[in-house]
């Protein structure tokens, strides 16, 4: 049996059992390639589940929405590890109760799919482990990498300003990211407004980089910035920078359990300083 | 005949410690430029990144954040969190190329006048070597808004 067939007779079973209220997972897109978001009630529904290598959003970011939770019934969702972890972080920020999601996961290498053992969030620490001892980087992306790291700043700033004009300020990157969650956001803000709302240049490179920064240890890096992104910003690039940032700085790995404490609302006595004078 | 360039630095600073110190250099009669402009706080925990990116945005050519050393906080660790929210900050900071030399990070305790007076000297040295924030200044001018500081 597919693996896509053992996840619709699961997902199938946790409907019709009623454990869970409803199951997040995905469905046919507006083309073959792509899949969006399905969320099933009956355990009909389940036969439109696909779990296949087109699955790449994650869809953590739904279990957050306004009282979808609060009834305190159990919700099952696809996730891949990086949705994993984001439930984590979401856990350790008190936005969900991890014991209400039932985790369908799956992981994807060079285009097939196989499943991950396991129902709740606490089931993958070793996994989490695994994921943390074998960052992996596409070589495109390191190669883009060093390029940036071996530019003057000047040049670094014009790159990025080249890349931050082109932004419509269309926010698509805010809403699709599991992990911008606030009701109000701060480029909405307007007593006192931080960040131009306008998209001129300013107000792009001043958006993008308050992004970064309120996503710097809590990124997982599922990319869905730079999918959902209409004029190809390389936002997974940034996010990444951070997250390597964070881990060599406090040795911290977004999302490692449900009780890892937020980086930038914890510190250490003894974390490095070498810049300050 | 044109007048030199003067640059304009912004300092957010701990009113417990740095802000005591500028006071402590102030008392003591030393002497240090006179560019720039303090904004106290009342701790360097208060100090949110987007405040340098505000100074940026209003035309500064440097910022200087400072506050209590380690150990030293009012709050007991409010320059403890600021300083991992720097370290994260500052390294995005150099990744989108703003030049490091422009955000500087100090510890001024309340006693260390003459280390106040010696920093915004040599701070306010260094920046005038580097001119003006350019690339910053055009991206503001591309905006038409009022630049004053």
């Amino acid at each position: 049996m597919s693996i896509q067939e053992q996840y619709r007779k699961k997902a199938a079973e946790l409907l019709s059992s009623g454990e869970v209220k409803l199951v997040i997972g995905y469905g046919s897109g507006s083309t073959p390639d792509r899949r969006r978001a399905l969320f099933a009630r009956t355990a009909d529904d389940a036969a439109l589940f696909h779990v296949d290598a087109a699955c790449d959003a994650n869809l953590s970011g739904y279990l957050v929405n306004e009282g979808l939770l609060s009834d305190k019934k159990k919700i099952g969702i696809f996730l891949k590890p990086e949705g994993i972890r984001s439930v984590n972080i979401l856990a350790a920020e008190s936005q969900l109760d991890p014991d209400q999601i039932v985790i369908l996961g799956f992981t994807e290498e060079n285009g097939t799919v196989s499943g991950l053992q396991g129902t709740q969030a606490s089931d993958f620490t070793s996994l989490m482990t695994a994921l943390k001892e074998n960052r992996t980087t596409s070589e495109k992306e390191q190669a883009l990498v060093d390029k940036i790291e071996a530019m003057t700043p000047q040049e670094r700033f014009a790159f990025w300003q080249a890349e931050f004009e082109k932004c419509i300020k269309c926010y698509a990157c805010r809403q699709v990211c599991p992990m911008c969650y606030c009701k109000r956001c701060i480029v909405d803000n307007n007593q006192p407004q931080w960040v131009h709302t306008s998209s001129h240049t300013l107000g792009n490179f001043e958006w993008n980089l308050v992004r970064a920064f309120h996503l710097s240890g809590r990124c997982v890096e599922c990319g869905g910035c730079d999918r959902a992104c209409p004029v190809n910003i390389p936002l997974r690039l940034i996010n990444r920078r951070m997250a390597n940032e964070v881990l060599d700085a406090f040795d911290h790995f977004s999302g490692m359990n449900q009780n890892q404490e937020p980086v930038l609302a914890s510190f250490k006595k003894d974390d490095p300083e070498t810049f300050i004078l | 005949m044109s007048k030199p360039f003067e640059p304009k630095i912004v300092a957010f600073v701990c009113t417990y410690c740095t802000y005591a110190g500028a006071d402590l250099a102030g008392t003591s009669r030393l002497k240090y430029p006179p560019n720039i402009r303090m904004v106290r706080l009342p701790c360097t925990g208060r100090i949110s990144p987007m405040f340098i990116l505000k100074a940026l945005q209003k035309g500064a050519d440097g910022v200087l954040v400072s506050g209590c050393h380690p150990g030293d906080c009012h709050f007991t660790h409010g320059n403890y969190h600021a300083r991992r929210r720097w370290t994260v900050f500052r390294a995005l900071l150099n990744f989108t190329g703003i030049p490091l030399e422009r955000i500087r990070f100090s510890w001024i305790s309340a006693a260390e006048g003459v280390k106040f007076a010696e920093l915004i000297s040599s701070l306010t040295e260094d920046i005038r070597k580097l001119g003006p924030f350019e690339q910053y200044k055009a991206m503001i001018h591309e905006t038409e808004a009022p630049v004053s500081l």
